[in-house]
């Protein structure tokens, strides 16, 4: 089947240390001279973000969307795997409608939120249709963000997304309209004349012997088999001070869940002393049996292989113009450096001659198969044909 | 490798039971079977409506979702495609189903059982849900007939704020407030009353002078009539002609107002007056005038109440809580009966025992008892009508003498009682929790005798206690015959051990695997010559409750230790189960006891296991593990009685050393098993596998029972299938059998 030949994918990556120039560099890159419908930016919160988006939208022009998040990182086709630089996507051309929403968490609820971003469909006339979320990622109960979108949408159309992200500060950013926000949803309602595929894949594994979660607070580990989890932690890793268990020399901290298709894994990112409990990004639900998850190198980088070619298997054999990435900052983590480096160099493979981008998360959505669409440690990958 | 859907099943129980709501409840139970199962969309059938429907988008296909509800099927969902879907009954409570639907593939036999699983807790959730709605309307529905019938009341007793007024006063008396506060509460209620005009309450003092004083005074300040060298002209006046004194300040200039004096009797004497000065012409306050007289006469009597109060309490009222005691209780109790305006005027009695009382003072000191006594006569007392009586009869119990109330209202008031004591009490710096059972006797008869209903609310006590506890029960004439047959029986069962009537029969444990007979169940068996066969259902609560379950238990374990001791000659791995109660449990000497009779049978303690019931582990936690842990370090095995049928927490499970669960016969009870059943007992096996146990199928009846069970993967059991209970003699029989599973018994 054809592609149709005048839509476009662009990325472009800067690591230039002003702001400014690096958001000129990096859409310049991307647009080559080109108008788009949607342009989206994703950066570390150590720019001047305000200043960078300003020089995005004298790149793309008025009336263009603007869209994106605060990143743990960027990787792209252009410049592999990056720290507090900047990776723009845009993509044009006929047969892409573009509509954005935005809504608080802070307002209704986290489930609110996702159900209005939801609406960002609504009027949406194109055979192909995809939500694509940024959320704020550091404001607890992602997966009700997720239901909330799920529970209007429905089956019908694919989530995907990732949750933005901030290193040293306490809040994230998103970004929608040239405004930089914090504590949002900003839902990008893409549609399109040609398919759209979703991949995902981790690369982790159990590592035995289960344990019950036998107290749990929203996001925190009470217990784990009736003992405190952080004692519990502390004991199967060998380690005596929590301080270890998330030095950044250490593993990740990761359990799973039990799951029909796998495991649904959740990161430890903290402990409490005072209570012995362990602080984790998702609700941690009471009574589930879990493992303590590990990871190699080998198999981390095989699970991005495995989601690139998900997402071109949804294409109905058409090529691939681009690919949006959500790689999540935990397996950067567990991965180093080279090994980041390793992981581009891998998708470049999967994909090759595809433009793809975007930003390193705090956790990844990505609903194909069921209802659950919120993860952690996965690469998402959505493609465009 | 454990299967993935038992695990999700306790996850999913425990965040379904947590709903509020039943909109809560259905959103929570559809999305979470979706998720686990990785379905796309979900519903839930009640009767012909769709409710919960996830994952559809705006578009929901309510005509397929109901279609389902009857069979499983092809769900066709617009822009989707067609869903593979299966409904799951949510059992015998609530006729519905909890329904999934997957895009990508079918379900599992594995899966659908889950499901089942799944849309059965969903059907208990529900279920408890709507009781508890249904008490909340009932409940809101009583406290709105009673604000009516109290409006209507209000309304015919002229002034709503006269009888609060009188109600603060009463009150005040009541906890024995020091007397100058009660005459502010006299003042300030009348000064209230009269829309805040200036009130003094001018009161005689002893002596033949009878010189006046101001006792109190409220409102505005700088009045004549208040001022204590005034001549009181108008107070004396009221008190020579017994009369209400209506009269303006100035007969000259109507501006200055009216003075009302009324009289004020004490214990019948004319005791003083009440003033008030009001701004109007004396024309103007023939209703006040009304009112300030009808208010008098109540202060008089509160008066009355507050001056002879001391002198009678001391008495007849107990010291610790101000209450009259149970003598003064049955004078007031037996004049109220007298004086019944019409002999069908309901009178109740309540009888009010605490649950958890003897704990606190036992833990905590009698200083400390007597300070929540205090308090909780405080709280029953406020849940009643001044003009009702309240006593402590002694140690924990109290009583309330309700007049003119049906049996509606007197239950109410226990319920009331019930909640308030409920509440913490803050005692020596700490919250204390402690409970109330209440019982209720009433009676419309003439010739009623007060320590007859009073000891009949006493057995209603007893039995909403054992109900309970935290309950009300209404005496009815049964609970009579009921209470002299429990003597009797606890009678004939003191006796029962002395006269050698218990027997011991033993039902095989057998290998569902192989059929062999692995260990025997001791089984008590209580034969008395006048009533033949007690069943233990009816005497075990009854030795429970007199403490001779401790005896009974240890011959229980001596006597089946020395038979199974006899019976490893031949059969050396045979090994014992023994029921234990609570009351063994924690039994200061029980791990001690058990070793003795063990060591006298010279049975190894590997070989024995004791059973206990959920209830009596969660009962007292503390304690059980305490007295557990002992018994585990001596090598005696656990088994948990009757698993499925109470809390089957996991937590409890990984806490206490238990190395068996029992499937309770109630998960095994019908002649063809169905899904549910199935579902559940396989939850219950697996479990067990995942921690390690060895589980244990009670009451197999039939073949197919057990094969199910076989398939299910579960290592033993115990029914009339494999083998009845039997008596010592015809057991080595049994044991020379190969397999129990290929011979019908």
């Amino acid at each position: 089947m054809q592609s149709l030949t005048d839509r476009w994918f662009g990325v472009g990556h800067s690591v230039a240390p002003d702001s400014a120039k690096a958001g000129a560099e990096a859409t310049a890159a991307a647009l080559s001279g080109r108008t788009p419908k949607a342009v989206f930016v994703f950066c570390s919160v150590n720019h001047a973000v305000p200043a960078l988006l300003d020089a995005v939208r004298a790149e793309a022009g008025p009336g263009v969307t603007v869209v994106g998040g605060s990143s743990l990182g960027e990787i792209s086709s252009e410049a592999g795997a990056t720290t507090d630089g900047v990776v723009v996507t845009a993509l044009g051309g006929d047969g892409f409608d573009v509509r954005t929403r935005i809504a608080y968490v802070g307002g209704n609820g986290h489930r609110e939120a996702g159900a209005d971003v939801a609406h960002a469909l609504d009027g949406m006339d194109r055979p192909h249709t995809a939500l694509m979320m940024i959320c704020e990622g550091m404001s607890g109960n992602p997966h009700e963000i997720v239901r909330g979108a799920y529970s209007v949408v429905g089956a019908a159309v694919p989530l995907v997304g990732g949750l933005a992200a901030n290193d040293t500060g306490k809040r994230s950013f998103q970004f929608h309209d040239d405004r930089v926000v914090s504590g949002a949803v900003v839902g990008v309602a893409i549609g399109s004349d040609a398919p759209m595929g979703v991949g995902i894949a981790h690369g982790w594994h159990r590592v035995e012997p289960p344990m019950v979660i036998t107290g749990s607070d929203q996001t925190r580990i009470l217990e784990l088999d009736g003992e405190p989890a952080l004692d519990v932690l502390l004991r199967r890793r060998g380690m005596t001070e929590p301080a270890e268990l998330f030095a950044n020399n250490t593993r990740l901290q990761a359990i799973g869940l039990s799951r029909r298709s796998g495991e649904d894994i959740r990161i430890i990112v903290a402990a409490d002393e005072a209570d012995r409990s362990l602080i984790g990004l998702a609700t941690m639900p009471q009574g589930a049996i879990c493992w303590l998850m590990d990871s190699d190198h080998e198999s981390l980088v095989a699970g991005a292989t495995t989601s690139c070619e998900e997402a071109v298997a949804g294409l109905d054999g058409r090529p691939p113009i681009g690919v949006f990435t959500f790689d999540c900052g935990g397996r950067r983590g567990a991965l180093g450096d080279e090994g980041i480096r390793a992981e581009a160099a891998t998708i470049t493979a999967a994909l090759p001659g595809v433009p793809f981008g975007g930003p390193y998360t705090m956790g990844e959505i990505a609903r194909i198969r069921g209802s659950l669409g919120t993860h952690a440690l996965t690469l998402v990958t959505l493609a465009l044909a | 490798m454990y299967t993935w859907s038992t695990h999700q099943l306790t996850e999913y129980f425990t965040a379904v039971n947590a709903s509020a709501d039943e909109t809560a409840a259905i959103s929570l139970a559809v999305e979470r079977a979706c998720e686990m199962v990785e379905a796309e969309a979900g519903a839930v059938v009640l009767g012909d409506r769709v409710h919960g429907a996830w994952g559809f988008g705006s578009d929901v296909p309510t005509k397929g979702i109901l279609s389902i509800a009857r069979a499983p099927g092809t769900l066709p969902v617009p822009a989707l495609g067609d869903l593979y879907a299966v409904p799951s009954a949510l059992g015998e409570a609530i006729e519905g189903a909890l329904i999934v639907g997957r895009l990508d593939e079918p379900f599992t036999p594995e899966e659908r059982q889950m499901l089942q699983g799944m849309a059965q807790v969903l059907g208990v959730a529900l279920r408890s849900i709507r009781v508890l709605i249904d008490e909340r309307t009932l409940r809101a529905e009583r406290e709105r007939e009673a604000t009516e019938r109290l409006i209507l009341l209000e309304q015919a007793q002229t002034r709503q704020r006269l009888v609060e007024t009188l109600l603060t006063i009463q009150r005040a008396i009541s906890n024995r407030k020091p007397l100058p506060e009660i005459l502010d509460a006299v003042t300030s209620g009348t000064a209230a009353l009269l829309g805040g005009a200036p009130v003094a309450l001018i009161l005689a003092e002893g002596g033949r002078g009878r010189r006046l004083s101001v006792a109190s005074t409220s409102g505005p300040e700088g009045y004549d009539f208040a001022d204590p060298d005034s001549s009181h002209t108008e107070a004396r006046e009221a008190m020579a002609t017994a009369q209400v004194i209506v009269r303006a300040v100035d007969p000259h200039d109507p501006a200055w107002g009216t003075i009302v004096a009324t009289p004020v009797r004490v214990t019948g004497e004319m005791a003083g007056a009440l003033v008030a000065q009001l701004p109007g012409s004396v024309d103007q306050y023939s209703e006040q005038r009304e009112q300030l007289a009808a208010f008098a006469q109540q202060v008089s009597l509160a008066l009355t109440d507050a001056r002879t109060v001391e002198a009678v309490r001391e008495a007849h009222h107990d010291p610790v809580t101000g209450l009259p005691n149970r003598g003064l209780f049955l004078k007031i109790f037996n004049r109220v009966l007298a004086s019944r305006a019409a002999l069908t005027e309901p009178t109740s009695v309540l009888f009010i025992d605490l649950d958890r009382f003897k704990a606190v003072n036992d833990s905590l000191g009698h200083e400390a008892g007597d300070q929540l006594l205090a308090a909780v006569a405080g709280r029953i007392r406020a849940c009643v009508r001044a003009s009702d009586t309240t006593a402590r009869l002694g140690g924990d119990e109290f009583a309330v003498l309700l007049h003119n109330s049906p049996v509606d209202a007197a239950t109410a008031v226990g319920e009331r009682v019930i909640e308030t004591v409920k509440e913490p009490f803050n005692i020596a710096g700490r919250d204390i929790f402690i409970g109330a059972s209440v019982g209720v006797a009433i009676t419309r008869a003439a010739a009623a005798n007060s320590d007859t209903l009073l000891s009949n609310a006493d057995l209603a006590m007893y039995r909403a206690k054992k109900e309970g506890p935290g309950k009300v029960v209404v005496y009815e004439p049964h609970m009579h015959t009921e209470a002299i047959n429990y003597l009797s029986l606890r009678t004939d069962l003191q006796r029962a051990l002395q006269e050698h009537e218990f027997r011991l029969q033993y039902q095989p444990l057998v290998r569902l695997d192989t059929g062999e007979t692995a260990g025997v169940e001791a089984l008590i068996r209580w034969h008395n010559p006048a009533r033949g066969l007690v069943s233990p259902v009816d005497f075990i609560p009854i030795a429970e409750e007199s403490g001779l379950i401790v005896e009974l238990g240890q011959w229980v374990l001596e006597t089946s230790a020395a038979q199974v001791a006899a019976w490893r000659r031949t059969h050396p791995d045979l090994t014992l189960n023994v029921n234990v109660s609570g009351h063994q449990l924690v039994h200061p000497r029980f791990a001690a006891n058990v070793t003795r009779a063990l060591a006298v049978a010279g049975l190894p303690s590997g070989a024995v296991t004791l059973e206990l019931t959920e209830s009596v582990l969660m009962s007292d936690p503390d304690a059980a593990v305490a007295s557990l842990a002992s018994l585990r370090e001596l090598g005696v095995q656990l088994s948990i009685d009757d698993f499925g049928t109470g809390y089957s927490s996991l937590a409890y499970l990984r806490e206490l050393p238990v190395d068996e669960l029992k499937i309770d016969r109630a998960f095994i009870a019908r002649a063809e098993l169905t899904g549910e059943d199935l579902a559940l007992v396989r939850t219950i096996v697996e479990l067990g596998h995942i921690l390690g146990l060895r589980v244990v199928a009670e009451g197999i009846e039939n073949a197919a029972q057990l094969e199910a069970l076989r398939r299910l993967g579960c290592s033993y059991g115990q029914g009339y299938h494999l083998c009845r209970p039997s008596n010592p003699a015809d057991i080595p029989q049994v044991l020379a059998r190969r397999s129990l599973t290929a011979v019908h018994p």
